[in-house]
């Protein structure tokens, strides 16, 4: 039996050694992956935060609110997207706009709902810049292309399907309400300098 | 990497001789211009080999490192103590997850990661092969090993590949809480009674031979590679965190009357760099390598956790699921 200083561990009951390797599986159980998009404060735009993986939307949106909410700031509302569901365009360098490479007409057909997302600056998130409504994906981008004119270029495009979106309501602001309760989450929970100088004082 | 001393693959002179040199210079192109490098872009193989290899390391450092500190939620004493050392782990295990996909996104998947944690095939900080014997034992990390994490963290968040960064700058927002968290623990120990000076004594003479470990070996011994220096995946040398974090901690840890286990252990005012015994690195590569306190422990607890845990994710997989590799 492996013995450990960890009374958890020993309660496991493990083998000092494993007779053989961990079983290998043929397909991984890889669950599938989402993207996070969180909004700081109410007329902010969304931002994308990152990845979780889950087995539904549901459990993705748990974990995307855990993961990317649970301090630190105050969040307003979180949003989550099948990876598979975005449309990804180019991506494009040095003060290249991304829309450069984009042109033609679009038809009149609006029929969908699509949302649009840039990256302005690389290494930075994707912002949520508006809604579109438009045919097909290629025609959304370029309706976002007239939709939406640009100040500065514009790297990378991430268009969703609005029906895509699973999005915290309204009435959700308030899962992000006990984040002052939790203030030993927060570095400045932990001030110590007085006893610092108490300590060397009393020693000097 | 989560420590420094990473273990980054031998590279050949000729690793470079396949690729596009059209591309290739846009690449460092673009590198040089101080623009991030983002998963759609081409990149050298290279690049991809040792950023999967580096973010990889890093992940499973983190979540490896939360069981020495894991260890000691349901002992820490009193119950805000308790909250707070169950919010760093947690942290912890959420900076594995930013890390995961962070690699993700170059090609590997996040189980296979974990399979090659679990099989030894990868590495991760050394220094969690050392056992946490006495809650001083867990102050000491939660200060000081996350001060040097911190080091190596904040150097890499301004390295070229963005997901990388991206996580980078979350998870240092969230180191201040432990280091603030962490110092804290260790003052409350170090100015308290005798008995607990001297447990935090005692824990910061089992510690620093390990912390020296922490950061790699020296530059003088270690591969260096100017590749991955220039291509902004390394971002600083071992050495120099080393000296960055013994300028910043060392009279931390003096003034409050704490010693260090190194007669040797100065800093030499001329040049303003720090010296000290030369640490034991037949010891680092033996403990690396599998021969350490908790090296066995270690993988076997994260590989029960995956045997036992297996049926759950196979009850929750949809059978129509298709994993897409994450965007960003
Ligand atoms: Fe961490
Ligand atoms: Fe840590
Ligand atoms: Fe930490």
């Amino acid at each position: 039996m492996l013995k450990s200083l960890d009374p958890r561990v020993n309660r496991l009951n493990l083998p000092e050694q494993f007779e053989a390797p961990m079983a290998s599986i043929e397909a991984l159980d890889q669950f599938e992956t989402y993207q996070a998009f969180v909004q700081l404060k109410e007329g902010k735009p969304f931002e994308h935060a990152g990845i979780v993986h889950a087995p539904n939307e549901e459990m993705a949106f748990l974990f995307a609110k855990e993961q990317y909410t649970r301090r630190g700031m105050i969040c307003n509302a979180l949003c989550v997207v099948k990876t598979e569901s975005i449309m990804v365009s180019e991506i494009t360098d040095n003060g290249q706009d991304v829309y450069d490479s984009f042109s033609g007409s679009f038809s009149e057909d609006d029929s969908a709902s699509f949302e649009i997302f840039h990256l302005l600056k690389r290494g930075k998130q994707h912002k949520y810049i508006g809604n579109v409504k438009a045919k097909d994906f290629e025609d959304a981008l370029l309706a976002s292309k007239q939709l939406y004119p640009r100040t500065k270029p514009v790297y990378n495009v991430w268009v969703v399907r609005s029906e895509d979106i699973l999005m915290s309501e309204p009435e959700d602001a308030d899962l992000w309400n006990t984040l002052k309760e939790k203030q030993y989450r927060e570095a400045i929970a932990y001030k110590a300098a007085d006893k610092i100088k108490a300590f060397k004082e009393e020693q000097a | 990497m989560y420590g420094g001393g990473n273990v980054f693959e031998t590279m050949k002179a000729t690793a470079l001789a396949d690729e596009d040199p059209v591309k290739l210079a846009e690449f460092e192109a673009r590198i040089d211009r101080g623009e991030k490098i983002e998963p759609t872009d081409w990149m050298p193989q290279l690049y991809r080999k040792q950023l999967i290899r580096m973010i990889e390391q890093h992940a499973h450092s983190e979540i490896i490192g939360a069981l020495p500190e894991g260890t000691w939620i349901t002992r820490a004493p009193g119950f805000k103590r308790k909250l707070a050392l169950m919010a760093k782990v947690q942290d912890e295990v959420g900076h594995g997850q930013l890390l995961y996909s962070a690699a993700e996104t170059l090609g590997k998947s996040r189980e296979q990661m974990i399979q090659d944690l679990i099989s030894g095939k990868s590495k991760y900080s050394n220094i969690f092969n050392y056992p946490a014997f006495t809650w001083a034992d867990s102050c000491f990390i939660s200060w000081l090993v996350d001060a040097g994490a911190i080091v190596n963290q904040v150097a890499n968040s301004k390295g070229s590949y963005g997901p990388y960064c991206r996580a980078l700058e979350r998870i240092c927002a969230e180191e201040s809480f432990h280091l603030k968290y962490g110092h804290h623990c260790v003052i409350h120990l170090a100015t308290g009674t005798k008995k607990q000076r001297e447990m935090m004594q005692a824990a910061v003479n089992r510690w620093w031979a390990p912390m020296m470990h922490f950061f790699g070996p020296s530059d003088k011994i270690s591969v260096h590679s100017e590749i991955l220096m220039r291509w902004k995946v390394k971002m600083a040398s071992n050495d120099e965190c080393r000296q960055q974090f013994l300028d910043m901690y060392v009279p931390k840890i003096w003034e409050l009357g704490l010693t260090i286990p190194d007669e040797k252990l100065k800093k030499n005012q001329e040049t303003g760099q720090w010296e000290f015994t030369e640490p034991d690195w037949e010891e680092f590569k033996r403990v690396i390598n599998g021969d350490g306190p908790c090296n066995k422990e270690r993988l076997a607890v994260r590989r029960i956790a995956e045997e036992r845990g297996r049926w759950v994710r196979q009850a929750l997989l949809a059978p129509k699921s298709k994993y897409v590799t994450p965007l960003a």
